[in-house]
């Protein structure tokens, strides 16, 4: 339909322009320029060279992408993190549903401070979570003291450093983004729907199989991207519960670039972290949206 | 289709009774409205029909069958909501065909159900749509249509038609009594607005504070108000404040002298009046009771003028008149006569229903 527009209608136009632009604007240069130069910077680094003392050597190389992959060592650790994250996220997803469900039912006026209660554990910094994870897991810990008190076991269990301390360390941490996800996402389905589900003959089991899990399907798929963003990437737990035994991406990327000195291919483990998180968010978020289409 | 009994149905939130002792016998093929001001306990009733809420004392039995302990899913009952309820992922014919799925009907015989219950809502050519495509008279008619395909021994419709607007109200209220007519469903509808309620139903109950005040026909509940707050809430009423005499006489709180029917005890009491029983002129009228007053207010309705006529300095009745064209259209201010016939004031003495 082609119109020609009055004076007044192109100065509202523009000034609508004008006013959206003001308002996103200070948002989109600060991740501009605090994201995305440094990842196009580190993108440049990751195809260089390393000379003999650690020096940057200015190349274009697949060389630092090579070696990760065959080197069974860091295939292990991808691999690891992983298996942690995506573990990390079903746990999450199986624990914070049906809180996030009742969260999102209660009519109680303390509801916001159960919802303060779920979020409290974020209050605690991850270093001090951790320190406490391993009064409570070391060898020393109240766990092993426990069990060999009342004579289950003789000596200590390995509980720290390896991958059940650091799984449960991340859901730990992760689980309110999941619950509060959840719950705003189940909050906005009509309650009368799960109610003309049940009046016409569904159980509970039919009803939130037909009904809730794909009202609420924009919410699962939301926490979960987060959740296994989060556990993909994470660095403080996996450092301070797993130690150097139990190494994952984050850790091993800043290892690479402090301890080793080593930019480039320190540069070329982000990439591969970022794309796995990437291919996989995406990969999930289209097959549940196809599966669930309509 | 079935007959539904409700006895002695009672609710108790903390010490608050929502529902006190309810008792209601509705014939297969009846339609029977509940009707009250919010909170007086109509939509909790419902509810424990349903299943959704879980009565503290009484019983449901539909058919034969006692149902009182058993969950909504269990129960046949088809509900319908206030917010339609519509599964918003689902077509229509897939809200439809919902309940027949649940019901393990075969898959050969849904696409017909679902087709016939859309045709009778007349909303056959839409089945592909999406719930939010659809217009809210249209949404409310595919959620009567997902409640009948299941085919209810007994229909609930939760105030249907409060989300539509006036014009459309009309017309799918007319739709959905004559589609209970044809289908021959029990059916219970709460609503406040009576006005719906007068319109579809068989029998009315009238509830107020989680109780029964009054079960009975339009007629009933309009020529013989069981109490003061049926009297108020049922049709229009002006109450004369007073005290009856015995022997068919009322003095109000203005000390005017009024003859009402024989029969009603003596002590303080209120006179109801339907504003459409009371005469006005300008000369004295020879009826029963006949006084002068002073038009207050004049309310003009277009088929109808509401008066409010000053009797004495507390006593003032509404009057309403036809609006013709030859009549006399009295001014505020105005010096008239009203009138109306001794039974026409209905007594309720003070205790009997106080509330208002």
């Amino acid at each position: 339909m082609a119109t020609t527009l009055s004076a007044s209608e192109r100065r509202e136009a523009r000034d609508q322009v004008l006013t959206a632009g003001a308002l996103i604007g200070p948002a989109t240069i600060f991740v501009a320029a605090g994201l995305l130069v440094p990842i196009a910077i580190l993108f440049r680094y990751s195809l260089n060279d390393v000379g003999p003392y650690k020096q940057m050597i200015e190349a274009f190389t697949a060389a630092n992408y090579l070696r990760f992959f065959s080197d069974p060592y860091y295939t292990t650790v991808l691999a690891r993190t992983l298996r942690v994250a995506v573990t990390c996220t079903l746990v999450c997803l199986l624990l914070g549903f049906p809180l996030a469900y009742v969260l999102a039912r209660m009519q109680s006026q303390r509801k916001n401070l159960f919802i303060m209660l779920v979020v409290l554990p974020l209050f605690v910094g991850n270093a001090v979570r951790a320190a406490g994870w391993m009064a409570l897991f070391g060898s020393k810990g109240v766990v092993n003291s426990l069990l060999m008190r009342i004579g289950l076991i003789d000596a200590p269990l390995e509980i720290m450093y390896t991958e059940v301390v650091v799984t449960i360390g991340i859901i730990a941490v992760n689980l309110p983004f999941m619950v509060l996800t959840l719950q705003s996402v189940i909050e906005g389905i009509d309650r009368a729907v799960e109610e003309a589900a049940f009046s016409l003959g569904a159980n509970p089991y039919h009803m939130a199989r037909r009904v809730l899990l794909p009202l609420a399907l924009p919410g699962l798929l939301a926490g979960s991207i987060l959740t296994f963003i989060l556990a993909m990437n994470a660095y403080a737990t996996p450092v301070l519960l797993g130690g150097p035994r139990f190494v994952m991406m984050g850790p091993l990327v800043y290892n690479q670039f402090v301890q080793q000195n080593n930019w480039p291919f320190g540069a070329s483990i982000s990439f591969v972290l970022m794309a796995a998180t990437i291919v996989l968010t995406a990969t999930a978020n289209i097959l549940v949206q196809r599966r669930y289409r309509r | 289709m079935a007959r539904l009994e409700i006895a002695s149905l009672s609710k108790l939130y903390g010490d608050f009774q929502a529902v006190r002792e309810v008792s209601l016998d509705i014939a297969d093929g009846e339609f029977l409205v509940l009707l009250g001001p919010s909170g007086c306990g109509k939509t909790t009733t419902l509810r424990m029909i349903a299943g959704f809420v879980t009565p503290s004392g009484g019983a449901i039995r539909i058919g034969d069958t006692d149902v009182t302990d058993l969950p909504p899913w269990k129960r046949n009952t088809g509900l319908v909501f206030q917010s339609y309820a519509l599964f918003p992922h689902l077509t229509v014919a897939q809200n439809v065909a919902f309940g027949l799925e649940m019901r393990k009907v075969g898959r050969d015989d849904i696409a017909p159900r679902v087709a016939e219950a859309l045709r009778m809502v007349r909303l056959g050519h839409l089945g592909e749509r999406l719930p939010r495509q659809l217009s809210g008279g249209q949404q409310q008619r595919v959620a009567l249509a997902r409640a009948l395909a299941i085919r209810p021994d007994v229909l609930l419709l939760d105030e249907p038609l409060s989300n539509l607007d006036a014009k459309l109200r009309e017309e799918v209220r007319v739709e959905i009594r004559e589609l209970q007519r044809q289908l021959g469903l029990t059916t219970v509808m709460v609503t406040h607005d009576q006005e719906e309620a007068l319109t579809v139903a068989d029998r009315l109950v009238v509830m107020s504070e989680g109780e029964v005040r009054q079960i009975g026909t339009q007629r009933d509940l309009d020529e013989r108000p069981a109490d003061r707050f049926v009297a108020g809430f049922v049709g229009r009423s002006t109450f004369l404040e007073g005290r009856a005499e015995g022997q068919g006489a009322f003095v109000t709180a203005g000390g005017l002298r009024l003859r009402c029917a024989v029969g009603s005890a003596a002590g303080p009491a209120v006179m109801a009046l339907r504003p459409e029983r009371v005469a006005l002129g300008t000369a004295p009228l020879g009826l029963d009771n006949d006084l002068p007053g002073t038009v207050e207010f004049v309310s003009y309705l277009g088929a109808v003028l509401d008066l409010r006529v000053r009797l004495s300095d507390t006593d003032r009745v509404t009057v309403q008149m036809a609006n013709r064209q030859d009549g006399m259209a009295p001014a505020v201010g105005a010096r008239v006569h009203v009138g109306w016939s001794a039974d026409a004031g209905r007594i309720f003495t003070q205790d009997a229903g106080a509330a208002a």
